[in-house]
């Protein structure tokens, strides 16, 4: 095929293909973001101030206990969940098994004023969900859980 | 009437379950329309034709509109589509009208999603033929429409159009297909991670870990507080009356019409007809700035559209095999598995199972709208549902969506928290995860149609060059982006007159 010529024509390697468009995204990025530099600079400048004045005076607030609480339960879902998946390939018992506790255990860290009541709701809802959704999905039918 | 022979009560009893099962499945975070037809496709191993296609007719339609129900409750939207729901559908409930907001989208959804079948019915063979006379470089364009929305969608312009760029990026990462013509190489990825990430991040759980956890982590940080569910009175809220719709009529059959449109599109489905036609609807809207804080008008506009998508969707994979997006994909699959080669010749050679299919489609779109309409109160407990027990069940439901997305894949369990803490991070430093979702989606097809038309046509100027279509999709995109410039100019004046006052 001829191969145009003029101030807008384009050769694409075909071995470099895979990065053509990937570097145009790059430029894309770095225009936007001094862009963005130019036009919102002050805002940013006057919002980080602000930010670290409000640091000074009240520290940072959040709520430290179930923010890494859910962080360090979720890892640990996943990791334990697959582990135990391995144990009894193909019958999504690492699922069920694994759900049930990180279940309770996140419900009673993301509960507040815990009663009897509420216990009992948190257990019985950490039993019959995992049991239903193993039972429909993986028994009924057949989606691979881990 | 070889029709009526195929209209068995065991016909319309499966449309109906279908319907019922796919609201559910839309309905729960994370579960989406995709999944719905995915899980039910073996049970249709036991039914014959029209059977199994009434039965995934009702998945696709009540997947797509139980997609609402979280997103107008819960500020989550059940399926991508959704998420221009929750811009007008969850301050709605947050002001104690949500049984309004649900009723508002479940009508436009009927609307949205019998306009689609008519326009289905009427002009599937002409508009199908429009759609495949587009080449890569209209496909690019269209492609290129798409994303200056979201310009428009943001709160600032700039932050937008980053945003969008990054989620162009990270759809990037992997491999450059050779089977979309690519080289095969690697590109943006360490070494490490190439056994995980060859074929890049995998959309559902990258959706469902920005949306699920991402919101998740941010509801712990704040010390998942109780008030906020409390607060939502659904019960003894606004009440409903068809009246809402008075004066709507031109936004419904836009949106309704640009769902059709945009579902037509092979490729561009999904999310970016409801995000095309709430864009719309803010641009002609004679109040644009109220949209956004809780209007039915946001509503009608998001709803219609993507149920007008079912319609327009179907067009092209019935008259040319290709899928719209990955619901219709999986549709394919069942088709394949009745022995049926979908393409140009499907409705002339198969015109009563093309019948059948209509009166699926309609009838799908009553049920969906009956059970609905008069079941809301019912299907909405999902959100009295106190959080400590929600939260939890969302998690789980999360982790079955995407393990089982691509059959038993771990990695794309940690795609969930990548994403998810990505998106929590990202919030905060003013990341607009809208357009990054956007920009996620259509990036990996606007590289492949934009390289391979460089490398057919060797100049870029044939991009204005190759057809009155693409010097008219030009016109859209300058209409687009002008109208956003000059939008966003007009609100900082406003704002800064505000405070000059």
């Amino acid at each position: 095929m001829e191969q145009e010529t003029g101030p807008f024509s384009v050769s694409i390697d075909f071995d470099q293909s895979h990065l053509f468009f990937p570097n145009i995204i790059h430029w894309v990025l770095v225009f936007l973001a001094l862009s963005i530099v130019l036009v919102h600079g002050r805002e940013i400048v006057r919002h980080v101030q602000g930010w670290k004045e409000s640091y000074r005076e009240h520290g940072l607030d959040y709520d430290r206990l179930r923010l890494f609480g859910t962080f360090g339960l979720v890892i640990a879902y996943f990791l334990l969940m697959n582990w135990v998946g391995q144990l009894f390939p193909n019958t999504g018992m690492g699922f069920l098994l694994v759900s049930m506790p990180f279940m309770a255990l996140l419900s009673l860290l993301y509960v507040h004023d815990l009663d009897r009541k509420k216990f009992l709701l948190i257990l019985a809802n950490s039993v019959i969900a995992p049991l239903v959704a193993w039972y429909v999905l993986a028994q009924l039918f057949y989606i691979t859980l881990p | 009437m070889e029709i009526l022979s195929n209209l068995t009560p065991m016909f319309f009893a499966l449309t109906a379950f279908g319907v019922m099962v796919g609201i559910v499945f839309g309905a729960i975070p994370g579960m989406t329309a995709t999944m719905a037809l995915a899980v039910c496709l073996p049970m249709t191993y036991g039914l014959d034709l029209t059977n199994g296609l009434a039965l995934l007719l009702g998945l696709y339609v009540g997947g797509i509109s139980g997609g609402l129900v979280p997103a107008i409750l819960l500020n989550i939207p059940g399926t991508p589509s959704s998420i221009t729901t929750t811009f007008d559908g969850y301050p709605m409930t947050q002001k104690g009208q949500g049984e309004r907001a649900l009723k508002v989208g479940i009508s436009s959804s009927l609307f949205g999603g019998l306009f689609s079948a008519v326009i289905l019915f009427l002009f599937a063979p002409t508009l199908a033929d429009v759609a495949i006379k587009f080449s890569y470089i209209e496909k690019f364009l269209i492609i290129l429409f798409a994303l200056t929305v979201i310009a428009s969608l943001s709160q600032r312009l700039l932050v937008g159009l980053f945003s969008g760029a990054l989620g162009i990026w990270f759809a990037l990462i992997g491999t450059y297909d050779i089977t979309d013509g690519g080289n095969g190489e690697y590109r943006l990825l360490p070494d490490f991670l190439v056994n995980y990430l060859d074929s890049g991040f995998s959309l559902l759980p990258v959706l469902i870990g920005m949306f699920g956890l991402g919101t998740i982590l941010q509801e712990a940080e704040n010390g998942v507080r109780e008030e906020a569910v409390d607060s939502v009175k659904f019960q003894k809220g606004a009440k409903f009356s068809f009246s809402i719709f008075k004066g709507q009529f031109v936004n419904l059959f836009r949106s309704s019409s640009i769902g059709t449109f945009v579902g037509m599109l092979p490729g561009v489905g999904g999310s970016a007809a409801s995000v095309l036609s709430y864009t719309q609807a803010k641009n002609f809207s004679r109040e644009p700035d109220k949209l956004g804080t809780g209007e039915p008008e946001g509503v009608i506009a998001s709803e219609s559209a993507n149920n007008g998508l079912t319609g327009g969707a179907l067009i092209p994979l019935l008259s040319l095999g290709i899928p719209g997006d990955s619901t219709t994909a999986v549709l394919i699959g069942a088709f394949t598995l009745q022995g049926i080669q979908l393409g140009p010749l499907f409705i002339g050679e198969n015109t009563v199972t093309w019948d059948v299919m209509m009166v699926s489609l309609v009838f799908a779109n009553l049920v969906m709208f009956m059970v609905m309409f008069f079941a809301i109160r019912h299907i909405a407990k999902v959100v009295m549902v106190p959080k400590f027990l929600l939260y939890p069940g969302i998690l789980m439901m999360c982790v079955v969506g995407a393990y089982a997305i691509n059959y038993g894949v771990m990695f794309d369990v940690w795609t969930l928290l990548i994403f998810g803490v990505f998106a929590w991070l990202g919030q905060k430093v003013g990341l607009e995860i809208a357009p990054f979702i956007i920009g996620f989606i259509l990036g990996g097809q606007a590289e492949i149609y934009f390289v391979k038309s460089l490398e057919s046509f060797g100049t870029l100027t044939i991009f204005f060059t190759k057809s009155p279509i693409a010097l008219f999709l030009w016109g859209l995109i300058a209409v687009s982006v002008a109208y956003s410039v000059h939008h966003t100019i007009r609100a900082v004046k406003r704002k800064n007159g505000g405070n000059g006052a």
